[in-house]
């Protein structure tokens, strides 16, 4: 008897489910509400939804890994433990100066960037290691313990230690962690050598703080999780997405919950990917939008990674899957401004009140408001009919719009989504005009609940070809969950000129880095069908300030005169031009670990013809009234092509097809949309 | 406006098209410049010369008020496509660029063979030749010490590039192959952008685009006067000084009186001191809305009117007067590679002159130093030296009506960037940073404190360890503080501090070290905003709990007496309050909190005569001026410190005087 996969993403709104049958690779999705105050309790209470609805037996559940914004928003909501720092005296205002950057320009009243930890609660420590990784002045015990006695007086539960160099020379911070646990055994200490020894004293301490601060309620959230899931007859261990992609054992993410901070969006990137995979499209745009956010990435055949990911204002430099933010989703609110023109955002009804037609005494004109008014989704809504939507508060919140601009109520919620995609457009551009790459080729993969309601206005304006809505746009984190690997990133600071490397000293450096992986992946002891180990570095000519990376090929051996070279490849392809005469020194090695789960194969299903749409009506678009047919997605049957106009209604989400676009249904149950010439 | 909607899905995209044109710029461009400080901008310019759309987080975002017609009528009719401008020339853009480090390049988008608009760029190169390596020094007096002047003219000609133009520009760097290098970067970010005006204009016609480019710009403009209207009509003064003591000119006067008249304003800097020989002079052609004028009100708009369309329109009713020959409008061919520190100072004068109408809309004095920190020791192993950045040396900003301000940066430089230690003294072991810090105390007191100050110290091991700081501001008068508020701390440099060798050095423009030396700055906190009376005596404790505030202090300035456990004593803390009310004798807090030494200084000299002084001379020639009007300065101050009585109509007569007694032909 074939076992399951279960994925599980914990969101803000609902938490989403997907259960995977190894043997069939079919996919079954749920969704039920969230319970922020006691996250694990919404993932029990979908569990027994399944037990109960489905008759899924918990033993058979092979496998579970889940993701939870947890660590993000105690983060955000500043409502982590009262965490103390210790740092090398003369330092201590590290977190205080951070990089200097400030969050907004052109604005006088910018909010003063408040540290996660207040000043009075980050003690010196006299001791100073040189940037060789020599002791210049060293650790005292009497010192830490005076210092951390002090701040054990004031009242901390969790305990950073952050010194200088220590990336070169954890010495002093190994020590001070022994010496405080032998002193204060019950303080949860982390050290920032420990956590990601990268060279920056600002960003590395950083994440040691969070670390800390985020730490004991991740804590207290894996053992209770663990143990309903398993007073469910869950026999499986527990699983927890990371920013990187992957994912790692419950004890790791207890350990170091800084890695999940950025879950949530890779793991939907993760699942875009899987279903790209699928059906070999390799280079896809993916576009998740919500009722809070549009996010998007890049997927160039692999998964694209980025160490200058921020959550807020808070630089995060661990490598996490590269998302963007591009907008403020389905609950952006649309107003006019003195001069009478319309603006979308980025003010947002959020999910509470939300958007006016949820009814929950929102009354200002949302997105969503407008898609209900230009008869793009119907008032049945989501979730089989149990989130209704109220057309009539959706009207009467864009009529409070339509006489400023002149316009009929439909035609105002026409020009309220023009300007949202006009909106994500010019925020998307950019972004991928960082990254130095040209989307024409590749296609859009929408996810979340407005992901595929937007996604074809939003390729029309890309110049897109191809749209792709998986099964469950709604769940798609969840898929995320269920199909990553394991994968953890390992770095070591070197900034050393390439010509004053030894012979051995670049095999060396990747074999300390692998040898540390390896044993990551072995604590985890799982079950793998392969394992990749992806080396890459990050290069720079002498004299210059900012990085390339360059990722090595995976063949054995390393020499300087093959990464110089490599490195020159990549800086002709990105500035147009190189100087094979100009030193070269190296940054960071990196190193990252890939074990492979093993996937059931996609299966794909047989054609099967098209029944009969629901019904048609009338839906105003981009100045025109068009009749639509409107579909359940059920009904589109597999193989057929159906041309645009057309809404096609799902479980958990609606998706908009405008003319100019067919779509069919593929084997693996997506909707494949194509651009007509 | 002609169709609302229209006009804001084009506005999106125009921004679309000049932030992905920043971010190639930004992506390909390889200097420090560009990657650390953020020294270049893109934007798209109408025919007219406008800047209709500009990044608002990427580059240099003040360009909306980079005037481009000089430009554009020096080039005349002869443009066609695939056409490239060159130039950096102050003069002959007619106060475009505004040094000769910042290199424009600029081509046309034609659709169907008629010429829509201009996509524009700069980017500050890292040398342009001139007499010093970086080519700026606060010292050099004309501006063809500051390196190579390009006129405008093509680069690019149909396509083909104009080579040897090229190789004379290159010839003429200290660093050829970076200057192309960023000038490539630029090239690609121009490619871009008129891509994408054209694929604009594909979709929604020519003639859409044409006309939308004159309502964004109407647009922005209308929303800017809304802005303005609000404010009371009437005239406002204010005087700043540059103390530019480093180059042996004391302290020169930044004077505006800014006139509201219903949506739009004045700017007139009559009263201004005459151009300097130093490079200090800013070539603003006395163009409306010149960007190196209208940094602090442009923010202050944008503060109010956060999501307003950014463009020309904004600084269209930024109306401008400035003499000519004065150091905000110099004769052709003065020094100007170190304007930043003027137009610092021009931004402060044109908030605190509008201050007085709209209090609550603005900060208070922020540190007013931008300064980089550079040092440089023998390089063994070569034979050369070994240069660095140690860190930016800020401070804090000014206390705003709704928050304390930002501790160790600025508002007006949000973009700056500090150095990681650990990066630092990896690339210079010879430099060991010992402290880097918030400068306790330093913050000017107020209902909401001015931004701290920050501290650095470092000791070298190296022989003849060379520092330099330009930009240095603010040791004399410290950031003056608004409604009640106080001064921030003035800055201080300090060569081996806690030794019997200490010695308090100033402002610093080259310092050479000794092995074992120590240099410790502090920088300035900005003002206070309100009454520190009415900050609640919680808020101080805060403070105190958190070293960012001395107890001295908060039983000085803020009269909150603290108990030795660090609790709060009330009544204490009450008749404290109640006396020190009473014993500064006010009612109505002062608009500005100057501090004892700008007050001494404006105690000897009244706006009348400093006016009349400013101003005297007007119609000499330049070099004359410039001599006459030190002497002039000088014998005006030994007369008033004797006790003498100077009026302004007495001011002509005695440079009369001087003139006389100069044998000049």
């Amino acid at each position: 008897m074939s076992g399951y996969r279960l994925g599980v993403d914990i969101g803000g709104t609902f938490t989403d489910f997907q259960l995977m049958d190894e043997g069939s690779a079919e996919v079954i999705a749920w969704k039920t509400p969230s319970t922020p105050d006691d996250p694990s309790l919404a993932v029990a209470r979908g569990l027994e939804e399944l037990v109960r609805d489905r008759g899924v037996d918990p033993a058979r559940i092979r496998y579970f890994a889940h993701g939870t914004t947890l660590a993000v928003n105690t983060l955000l909501e500043r409502k982590g433990a009262r965490t103390g720092v210790l740092m090398t005296r003369g330092f201590t205002d590290t977190l205080e100066l951070r990089r200097l950057r400030l969050p907004k320009a052109n604005d006088f009243f910018v909010p003063r960037p408040v540290p996660l930890v207040p000043r009075r609660l980050v003690r010196p420590v006299d001791e100073r290691i040189l940037s060789d990784g020599r002791v210049h002045r060293r650790l005292r015990r009497d010192d830490v313990e005076e210092q951390v006695d002090f701040l054990v007086g004031e009242g901390v539960e969790t305990l950073a230690v952050c010194f200088l160099h220590a990336h070169r020379n954890d010495e002093h911070e190994e020590l001070a962690r022994r010496w405080i646990a032998g002193s204060f055994p019950d303080l949860y200490v982390t050290t920032s050598s420990d956590v990601w020894p990268q060279q920056r004293e600002y960003e590395r301490s950083l994440i040691c703080v969070i670390n800390a601060y985020v730490g004991d309620r991740m804590k207290s959230y894996f053992d209770t999780l663990q143990r309903r899931a398993k007073d469910l007859g869950l026999a499986c261990r527990v699983f927890s997405t990371k920013s990187n992609g992957g994912v790692m054992t419950a004890a790791s993410a207890a350990r170091r919950p800084v890695e999940t901070l950025l879950s949530g969006p890779a793991s939907g990137v993760i699942g875009a990917r899987y279903v790209a995979g699928a059906i070999g499209d390799g280079n896809v745009v993916t576009l998740d939008m919500g009722g809070t956010s549009v996010d998007v990435s890049i997927v160039g055949g692999t998964v694209g990674q980025a160490t200058d990911a921020t959550i807020g204002d808070i630089p995060v430099i661990m490598p996490a899957v590269d998302v963007s933010a591009v907008g403020a989703g389905g609950g952006s609110i649309a107003w006019t401004d003195a001069e009478g023109v319309l603006k979308v955002g980025p003010e947002s009804a959020g999910a509470v009140p939300g958007p006016a037609c949820y009814g929950r005494g929102g009354t200002r004109p949302t997105v969503t408001d407008a898609y209900l008014t230009a008869g793009i989704v119907g008032e049945t809504g989501f979730l089989d009919g149990a989130m209704a939507l109220d057309g009539g508060r959706a009207r009467a919140a864009i009529d409070s719009l339509a006489p400023v601009l002149g316009r009929t109520r439909r035609e105002t919620a026409d020009a309220i989504l023009q300007v949202t995609t006009a909106n994500i457009y010019s925020q998307l551009m950019p972004q991928m005009a960082r990254r130095g790459i040209d989307t024409s080729g590749f296609s859009m993969l929408a996810y979340g609940a407005a992901g595929p309601t937007q996604a074809f206005m939003l390729a029309r304006e890309l110049d897109l070809k191809r749209v792709i809505v998986p099964p469950s746009p709604g769940t798609l984190c969840a898929l995320g969950c269920l199909v990553a690997d394991f994968r953890a990133d390992f770095v070591t600071s070197l900034w050393r000129d390439l010509d004053t490397f030894g012979e051995r000293d670049l095999e060396d450096i990747y074999e300390s880095l692998e040898a540390e992986a390896r044993a990551w992946l072995a604590e985890q002891e799982v079950g793998l069908k392969e394992v990749h180990v992806h080396r890459s570095a990050d290069l720079c000519h002498v004299g210059q300030s900012w990085e390339v990376n360059v990722p090595f090929p995976e063949t054995p051996g390393l020499s300087v005169a093959d990464v110089v070279r490599w490195f020159l490849e990549r800086y002709q392809a990105i500035y147009g031009h190189h100087d094979p005469q100009a030193p070269v020194r190296m940054l960071e090695a990196r190193l990252q670990i890939v074990g492979v789960t093993p996937k059931p194969p996609p299966g794909a299903a047989a054609a099967l013809p098209a029944g009969a749409p629901r019904g048609r009506r009338l839906v105003h678009e981009r100045g025109e009234a068009v009749e639509a047919a409107v579909w359940h997605r059920r009904d589109l049957g597999r193989g057929p092509v159906h041309e645009g106009p057309l809404v096609i209604e799902q479980y958990d989400t609606t998706t908009w097809v405008p003319a100019g676009f067919a779509v069919t249904v593929d084997g693996h149950g997506n909707l494949i949309g194509e651009r007509l010439r | 406006m002609n169709d609302p909607v229209r006009l804001e899905i084009l506005l999106n995209r125009f921004q679309a098209i000049v932030d992905e044109m920043a971010q190639v710029v930004s992506r390909t461009a390889h200097t420090v410049f560009v990657k650390e400080t953020q020294d270049y901008g893109s934007v798209l310019v109408s025919r007219q010369g406008e800047v209709f759309a500009a990044p608002r987080r990427y580059g240099v975002l003040m360009m909306i008020g980079m005037p481009m017609a000089g430009a554009l009528e020096r080039i005349g009719d002869d443009v066609a496509e695939g056409d490239v401008f060159v130039s950096n020339d102050p003069d002959a853009t007619k106060g475009m660029a505004t040094h000769l480090s910042d290199v424009y390049l600029w081509t046309p988008v034609f659709i169907d063979g008629e010429l829509l608009c201009w996509a524009w760029t700069f980017i500050h190169v890292s040398d342009i030749g001139g007499r010093v390596p970086g080519s700026i020094a606060p010292s050099s007096h004309e501006m063809i010490q500051e390196g190579l002047r390009i006129p405008p003219q093509k680069l690019f000609s149909g396509g083909a590039l104009n080579r040897p133009l090229l190789d004379t520009i290159l010839a003429n760097c200290r660093t050829p192959e970076q200057n192309w290098g960023d000038m490539k970067a630029c090239l690609a970010g121009l490619a871009t952008a008129g891509r994408r005006v054209r694929e604009l204009a594909d979709q929604y016609g020519h003639a859409v685009i044409d006309g939308t480019i004159g309502q964004v710009l109407d647009y922005a403009e209308a929303q800017a006067r809304r802005v303005i209207a609000r404010v009371p009509d009437g005239s406002y003064r204010y005087t700043d000084y540059i103390e530019a003591d480093m180059v042996g000119l004391g302290l020169v006067r930044i004077h505006v009186t800014l006139t509201i008249e219903g949506d739009g304003m004045l700017l007139d800097f009559t009263g201004t001191a005459p151009q300097v020989r130093a490079a200090l002079n800013i070539p603003t052609y006395n163009h409306d809305g010149h960007w190196m004028l209208i940094t602090g009100l442009v923010n202050w708009i944008c503060t109010q009117e956060p999501r307003i369309a950014y463009n020309a329109g904004l600084v269209r009713p930024m109306k401008v007067e400035i003499p000519k020959g004065t150091i905000l409008n110099p004769e052709p061919g003065a020094a100007c590679g170190a304007r930043y520190s003027t137009s610092h100072k021009v931004c402060d004068v044109t908030v605190g002159a509008l201050a007085r109408a709209v209090p609550m809309e603005l900060p208070a004095t922020d540190s007013g130093q931008g300064s980089i920190l550079l040092v440089s020791v023998p390089d063994f192993a070569t034979g050369g030296h070994k240069v660095s950045v140690i860190q930016p040396i800020v401070g804090g900003a000014g206390g705003r009506p709704v928050a304390d301000g930002v501790d160790g940066t600025m508002v007006i430089l949000n973009f700056l960037k500090n150095i990681p230690t650990e990066i630092f003294e990896n690339e210079m072991p010879e430099i060991l940073i010992r402290h880097y810090g918030l400068r306790e105390d330093s913050g000017g007191p107020g209902r909401y404190r001015g931004g701290t100050g920050i501290e650095i110290e470092f000791s070298t091991s190296a022989p003849f360890t060379s520092i330099t700081s330009r930009c240095m501001e603010r040791y004399v008068f410290g950031p003056p503080g608004r409604l009640g508020g106080h001064m921030g701390a003035t800055g201080y440099t300090t060569l081996n501090p806690d030794t019997a060798r200490e010695r308090d050095l100033g402002k610093i423009d080259v310092l050479e070290m000794e092995p074992g030396d120590t240099l410790r700055i502090g920088t300035q906190g900005g003002g206070g905003f309100g009454d520190p009376l009415e900050r609640p005596p919680e808020e101080v404790a805060e403070d105190v709990a958190n070293g960012v505030v001395h107890p001295k202090s908060a039983w000085r300035h803020y009269g909150v007496v603290l108990r030795d456990g660090g609790g709060i004593d009330g009544p204490a803390t009450g008749r404290r309050r109640g006396g020190m009310r009473r014993e500064r004798g006010w009612s109505e807090p002062p608009l500005y909190g100057f501090g004892a030494a700008r007050e001494a200084h404006s105690a000897l000299w009244d706006e009348a005569l400093e006016d009349a002084v400013a101003v005297a001379g007007a119609d000499l020639p330049v070099p004359l001026r410039q001599f006459i009007h030190r002497r002039l300065e000088d014998e005006v101050r030994q007369r008033l410190e004797r006790g003498e009585r100077v009026s302004p109509a007495g001011v002509q007569d005695i440079l009369d005087g001087l003139r006389a007694g100069i044998p000049v032909r």
